[in-house]
């Protein structure tokens, strides 16, 4: 994962998806648009699953009729949470800089 | 669209091609999705191209990976630059001589050079104080060399730098040499223009 916004980073936003629970590939486009209000690409998504599952963060469940349905890892969980709390922690204090001002 | 998941690399429509061609039927086909699939059959390619070149190119632990023929010549590198630079090396030296310590003689012999470097064309400026930056670069060449290898599954490019006697000897003369003569153009350029 990079350390870009979370909007630019659809990595990430996988990752937020599947925390959420198991989903296949729509169910996950679908899920991001309604959280982050964001319409990410059929290329993009695979290509970022693709990275994801390469680097042990999600992995592939049985198929389910022609969908595959995909889950965090242990792995996956411990990065999400460390990049979200690197985020937050930013995130306050942009928020306690602006509120100053 | 599903024709634009043929060119991503076969490897990887093995694994992922059904579940792609699944999710196109859901999706709706506009130019944005034709666009973002493009860019990701280009970036998978470019994926699968590091990972088939890369471990050709090194192995964990192996010697630096010459990044040009002349690295194999470090010797002939350096005196092919010296030879480029030679010109001005000479001129800078004489210029020097006659207009800095001011050697007897030296200004009336050099001055008929000089008026006919004038009116030369551009080019003969520019090879002269272009050439110092070109001699370094093809001096600097057979110093430097490129490691890649695979850590962790990530692609890690490290530069190695080594030391060749007659090499550094000519980069020295080149930055010496170069310096000298921007510096003096600039000041010229500066200072002396109407």
């Amino acid at each position: 994962m990079s350390d870009r916004s979370p909007g630019s980073d659809p990595g990430l936003l996988l990752l937020i998806s599947l925390s959420g629970g198991p989903k296949h590939g729509h169910a996950m486009l679908l899920d991001v648009a309604a959280f982050a209000g964001l319409r990410l690409g059929p290329g993009t998504l695979y290509g970022a699953l693709s990275r994801l599952e390469e680097d042990g963060l999600v992995e592939p469940l049985p198929l389910e009729g022609r969908r595959r349905p995909y889950r965090l890892t242990d792995s996956g969980l411990a990065a999400l949470r460390g990049r979200l709390t690197g985020l937050n922690a930013a995130v306050s204090i942009g928020l306690a800089r602006v509120g100053n001002r | 669209m599903k024709r634009i998941v043929r060119l991503y690399p076969s490897a990887w429509r093995r694994r992922y091609g059904e579940e792609l061609i699944d999710l196109l039927e859901e999706v709706p086909a506009t130019p944005a999705t034709t666009v973002d699939l493009l860019r990701g059959a280009a970036v998978m390619q470019f994926r699968a191209l590091v990972d088939r070149v890369a471990p050709r190119l090194a192995s964990a632990g192996g010697p630096p990976i010459p990044t040009h023929a002349l690295q194999r010549h470090p010797t002939a590198t350096a005196l092919i630059a010296a030879l480029i630079t030679a010109p001005t090396i000479i001129f800078v030296v004489v210029s020097f001589l006659a207009y800095q310590v001011e050697l007897p003689g030296m200004h009336a012999w050099l001055q008929p050079f000089m008026d006919g470097l004038a009116r030369a064309p551009r080019i003969v400026d520019v090879f002269l104080l272009g050439a110092p930056f070109l001699a370094f670069l093809i001096a600097a060449l057979p110093l430097i060399g490129l490691r890649m290898e695979r850590v962790d599954g990530d692609l890690r490019i490290t530069l190695a730098v080594r030391a060749r006697t007659l090499n550094l000897i000519v980069l020295a003369v080149c930055v010496l040499v170069g310096g000298f003569l921007a510096s003096h153009l600039l000041v010229e350029f500066l200072f002396e223009r109407p």
